[in-house]
């Protein structure tokens, strides 16, 4: 008994005593991004994959355990993660990463928002009052969210500053270059009419000028039921739109039958990192984004 | 999935609660699965563990959801007013309790689905609901739980000779409503019938130790291997209980073989 609890001990301190940075992300997007712009040795940790629906994640120990010994946290907010977040803060007692401490980063803060609600009302579905929530698929806002996460790093740990610093120019320059072409690439999509089956490209139609003309979903969270999905299949039999988007982890059927009735076709995008295995970081998941998407158009 | 071990996660101060938290539900179920068995109504947890929760999302959407005390006491009375009505009907309708047992549930579970048909987070309440969030209780909560749970098996020690009258399924419906909420539908199910199964053919006081031992055993190993493999911890305790059900029955069958079944009254 006295030599497991000593080696409970020992174990449980064992992170504390290694001197590289331990990240918790919520989402493997933020998990990417670290992996970027930390050293090498940082150890990073995501608590969802990117074919998990990030509104929810099943407790897990190591959860708890990964995020006790964290010294930031890179969570989206905007209320994303509020079913299990602050559950999981309250039970890690981690000083270093709660709400207001350097080691404590909500991407959502640093980017201009989108789809703020205008009238806050619980019969309106899973709307969040401080607007849409997956902002990962416009590029301008991974740089913001670079900017500020590489400025925690240097706080957090400053004898490393001048590597984060350097880190950060290199990606930002590599970024921009890579943006520059997305951009191009998806000139053509500009004005194309999408449907989409949960509001989680909003970011990214705003970039590429898109129009998002429907979704599956009648209110954000609620799944489709027959009324809406005939709504919905009168309004593009009229006014046709180019593709219905969906991520991996979300339904497939109500997409499919829509597909059948009006014969556009569906497209399954990777919402983030790891959303598919071709999109194995940031870049390769919008070079994977932009190619399906002009594919479909 | 299963990616090496993480013996980071195995820590008192991340398991201890959920482990407290196992011990209190199982503590307090055994006595009442050993009824449970004998009165060969299996399935009347889930259904009381079910009106409970759909006590629980009625008050919620009824508003209430901000005063605990509302939520609470309309779970138990729900809890109640639905097992006294089981009660009731297996007076008077003996030979079909079983089947009414399980219409009764069907009848819960699909009325919480109902009524959270337009709650964006109804999914996944219903799903808190079944397999439970252990992992988030923390000591504080476990206090009041403990209290209440001394104050019914305190209740139910007086009253259980008192015949088969419906003392028990007040006891029953109160009890249930409060670990519901705490371990889920399922790890109550398992902590009241597994345990209870291991040790069927014991008297009463080497029934409870042991089976009491079962139940701990179980949610000790599940919540390690929950830790060391990085599994929900709630879903992973059912199928250890079962585990360990199965080596205490095993043993108690080589060292107590016969058809101890019968001598029971089983």
């Amino acid at each position: 008994m006295r030599f497991l609890l000593s080696l409970l001990i020992y174990i449980t301190c064992l992170p504390t005593a290694l001197a590289a940075v331990n990240i918790f992300t919520c989402e493997p997007e933020w998990a990417a991004l670290s992996k970027e712009l930390a050293l090498p040795d940082a150890d990073i940790y995501s608590a969802t994959t990117g074919l998990q629906d990030p509104h929810h994640v099943q407790a897990r120990p190591q959860l708890i355990a990964k995020l006790r010994n964290a010294d930031l946290l890179v969570c989206t907010g905007a209320a994303l993660e509020a079913g299990w977040l602050p559950l999981l803060l309250r039970r890690a007692h981690n000083p270093r990463v709660q709400a207001g401490k350097p080691g404590h980063l909500e991407a959502t803060r640093f980017v201009r928002m989108r789809g703020i609600p205008q009238r806050l009302d619980r019969a309106e579905g899973d709307i969040h009052a401080a607007g849409n929530p997956h902002i990962q698929m416009d590029p301008r806002n991974i740089l913001r969210v670079a900017t500020e996460l590489s400025a925690r790093l240097s706080t957090i740990d400053a004898q490393h500053d001048g590597d984060y610093r350097a880190r950060l120019n290199d990606f930002t320059e590599r970024w921009k270059a890579a943006t520059k072409g997305w951009k191009q690439q998806g000139r053509a999509l500009r004005g194309s009419k999408i449907v989409v089956y949960h509001a989680q490209w909003l970011y990214l139609m705003y970039w590429l000028k898109m129009d998002q003309v429907a979704t599956l979903e009648p209110k954000p969270g609620i799944p489709p039921a027959p009324g809406h999905l005939a709504k919905l299949k009168a309004q593009l039999t009229a006014n046709p739109a180019k593709m219905i988007l969906r991520a991996p982890f979300m339904d497939a059927r109500p997409g499919q039958w829509l597909s059948k009735q009006t014969g556009i076709p569906t497209v399954v995008l990777p919402y983030t990192v790891g959303g598919d295995v071709a999109a194995g970081d940031l870049f390769a998941l919008f070079e994977l984004t932009l190619q399906r998407l002009t594919e479909a158009h | 999935m299963i990616t090496g071990l993480n013996w980071a996660a195995l820590d008192v101060s991340i398991l201890g609660p959920a482990f407290a938290a196992g011990l209190l539900v199982v503590v307090s179920h055994v006595p009442l699965g050993r009824v449970v068995l004998r009165r060969g109504i299996i399935f009347i947890d889930l259904a009381v563990a079910q009106i409970a929760g759909l006590g629980v999302i009625a008050a919620q959407s009824f508003g209430g959801e901000h005063n605990a005390w509302v939520v609470q006491g309309t779970a138990a009375l729900t809890a109640v007013i639905g097992s006294m009505g089981l009660y009731a009907l297996g007076r008077k309708l003996a030979h079909i309790q079983e089947a009414l047992i399980g219409v009764t549930f069907a009848l819960a579970a699909t009325g919480g689905i109902l009524l959270l048909a337009h709650n964006p987070q109804g999914g996944e309440h219903l799903k808190d609901l079944l397999s439970g969030q252990i992992l988030w209780v923390d000591w504080q909560q476990l206090m009041p739980v403990a209290i209440a749970y001394l104050v019914l098996m305190g209740l139910w020690a007086r009253l259980h000779n008192h015949g088969d009258g419906p003392a028990f399924y007040l006891v029953f419906a109160l009890t249930v409503t409060i670990s519901v909420q705490l371990v889920g539908v399922y790890l109550v199910f398992a902590s009241l019938i597994v345990p209870a199964l291991a040790v069927r053919r014991l008297g009463l006081i080497p029934g409870l130790l042991i089976g009491w031992l079962t139940g701990a055993l179980g949610y000790a190993s599940g919540l390690v291997a929950s830790a060391l493999w990085d599994l929900p911890s709630g879903p992973l305790i059912v199928w250890t209980l079962a585990a360990s059900a199965l080596l205490v029955g095993a043993v108690l069958h080589f060292y107590a073989p016969a058809s101890a079944d019968q001598r029971a009254g089983v």
